[in-house]
């Protein structure tokens, strides 16, 4: 076929300048952002001295802890429902796309959108789950305590979530061949034993994709952070990504909020190496 | 693989009562036990939304009764006072314009890079999709401090061709994933057909490639367009007037202006806003589904 030698690069530089424009270039910005800090509306080189006002503040490291306890709670519980669901609808089940399109209806749902509900629910006095659930844990509002406005954020989350990393696991799940997990029930296995001999060691890629996959999103939870909950009561729900949103956004401190911006995005980029590599070891059995 | 198909492979229940370990009863009853369960969930998931409705459609303050539903019926009063406030149009006007101006751009320019990705041969090309594709994994938050210093002193803050730009950008690597494959299933003779009549590579592209490629195009735009449609910070941050605000934005406003028993006419806002998306997920289920695990997991 005919082809000219600039021709391919016609057709991907849109892509290729438009990405740069808005992904690349902006991460590169936040570096320089970082060195600098913000005097009246000025821009002035300080070096690493917004990482060092970071590391020795227990604001950041009380957001830290947060988005710690946050992600560990909010990728474990996922995993675990959508492991779960993944291993039912593997096996084929009637009415099976009419339940998957509605556990994956809170995925179709803007954050906001989201959010309103759950403040709803939640609301006090009136919210019904705040009526039912409030007196189990000793009469407070849960939106109003530090543990119960966690609690709400997770149940948002892990309820807009899990359809999608069933998903994942499902795509994982199938790659499977009938014929192996037969064998296995044939030799005399166990449906325990198949399990962990047959499916598991196969799906354990795909389970190591789902759980970065999960912990990006868990560590750029921002948007429902702030909608539900906007860091409150006090301090107690301001996850690093919410932290670095209001430093920047609403206190204007542009270097400080872009110091905060490369941290998250180094921990970011190391999670997007490890998602690859999950992805290559992944084995195929077709 | 057909994971969004109805037909999900049947693995017939027959072979589970006769596996070890299984007592009969046991094996007959399990189907049934696992459409329980799965039907709770189904209404647990629902639970939020259904709630969130029943109380839009009630006068405003009822909710200080706790009674759920009105006893005089249905009130839609909250919705026709939404449909005809003019700031509430115009925030959903805004949502519409930047959704679909970013979809469209994300499609158009993933179709023409995706093409060169799936069939031409260039030097660089394992490099630049490697680079593309690594900016899928790096979500837009950490970008969002830069983009609003850049945006502010470009001038173009607060909008559309900003959010337009934005928008059409962040879906472009997935774009280009989805068609790269979608491109790879045509048949290389259909190129080779029409380069002999003698039609530069250009013309095939437009005039053979794309239209057999229809449904990928038509699945790219429409995740574009509910992902753009739902977005909430990207806009919280690069938006400020009222009179260029998605509906997101203005839906994040109202909840915090909030004042006295407004609960219902907020709860109205939620459901409208929720419906774009709802609507094209459930029609177009099985290119949501299967594009979205290709754009995450086919390495």
């Amino acid at each position: 076929m005919r082809q000219g030698k600039i021709y391919p690069y016609l057709l991907i530089a849109p892509a290729l300048l438009l990405i740069t424009a808005v992904t690349l270039y902006p991460t590169l910005f936040s570096v320089y952002l970082s060195l600098n800090r913000s005097r009246r509306g000025q821009l002035e080189f300080v070096g690493l001295r917004n990482f060092e006002i970071i590391f020795n503040s227990s604001d950041f490291w009380q957001s830290f802890r947060l988005t710690a306890v946050y992600g560990i709670i909010f990728v474990g519980l996922v995993m675990i429902f959508a492991f779960l669901l993944a291993l039912i609808f593997s096996r084929g089940l009637r009415f099976g796309g009419l339940y998957m399109s509605i556990i994956f209806i809170p995925w179709m749902l803007s954050e906001i959108v989201s959010s309103v509900m759950f403040r709803w629910m939640f609301l006090p006095e009136i919210g019904i789950l705040q009526r039912m659930l409030g007196p189990v844990f000793g009469d407070i509002i849960l939106l109003g305590n530090s543990s119960g406005a966690m609690g709400i954020v997770l149940s948002a989350t892990i309820w807009r979530s899990v359809a999608f990393a069933m998903l994942l696991l499902l795509a994982g799940l199938q790659t499977i061949p009938g014929e192996l997990t037969e064998a296995a029930s044939i030799d005399g296995a166990t449906r325990w034993q198949a399990f962990w001999k047959v499916t598991w060691p196969i799906v354990l890629p795909t389970t190591q994709v789902t759980i970065v996959f999960l912990t990006i999103q868990a560590i750029n939870s921002a948007g429902m952070f702030l909608s539900i909950t906007n860091g409150g009561p006090g301090r107690a729900t301001e996850v690093l990504s919410l932290y670095m949103y209001r430093e920047a956004i609403v206190f204007f401190n542009f270097g400080y909020g872009a110091a905060l911006a490369v941290i998250l995005f180094l921990v970011n980029a190391v999670l997007a190496v490890l998602y690859i590599r999950s992805l290559r070891s992944q084995v195929s059995y077709i | 693989m057909d994971i969004a198909s109805n037909k999900i492979p049947e693995t017939p229940s027959k072979t589970a009562a006769k596996e070890p370990g299984n007592n009969f009863a046991w094996g007959k009853l399990e189907p049934y036990i696992v459409h329980v369960l799965l039907i709770l969930l189904c209404l647990a998931v629902l639970f939020p939304i259904v709630y969130t409705l029943l109380a839009s459609l009630r006068p405003q303050g009822f909710g200080l009764s706790r009674e759920l539903i009105s006893g005089d019926g249905f009130y839609f009063g909250h919705y026709e006072r939404l449909l005809s406030t003019p700031r509430f149009l115009r925030n959903i006007f805004n949502s519409a314009v930047n959704s679909l101006g970013g979809a469209v751009v994300t499609t158009s320019i993933a179709a023409a890079a995706g093409y060169a990705f799936a069939r031409l041969r260039f030097r660089g090309r394992g490099v630049i999709l490697t680079f593309i594709l690594g900016m899928m994994l790096l979500p837009g938050l950490t970008n969002l401090i830069p983009l609003f210093k850049l945006a502010s002193d470009l001038g173009i803050l607060d909008t559309y061709l900003i959010m337009i730009l934005v928008y059409g950008a962040y879906g472009i690597p997935f774009g280009i994933w989805i068609m790269k494959g979608f491109y790879e299933t045509i048949p290389r003779e259909m190129e080779e057909a029409a380069a002999v009549d003698g039609a530069t590579p250009i013309q095939t592209l437009l005039y053979v490639i794309v239209p057999i490629s229809l449904p990928g195009l038509v699945s790219v735009f429409m995740i574009n367009f509910v992902y753009n449609w739902n977005d909430f910070l990207t806009a919280l941050i690069l938006l400020s007037s009222t009179s260029m605000k998605t509906a997101t934005v203005g839906l994040f406003d109202f909840q915090n202006q909030l004042t006295g028993n407004n609960n219902e006419l907020l709860n109205a806002a939620a459901i409208l806003i929720m419906i774009p998306g709802i609507i094209i997920f459930l029609f177009a289920r099985k290119a949501f589904l299967q594009g979205m695990v290709e754009g995450a997991v086919k390495g």
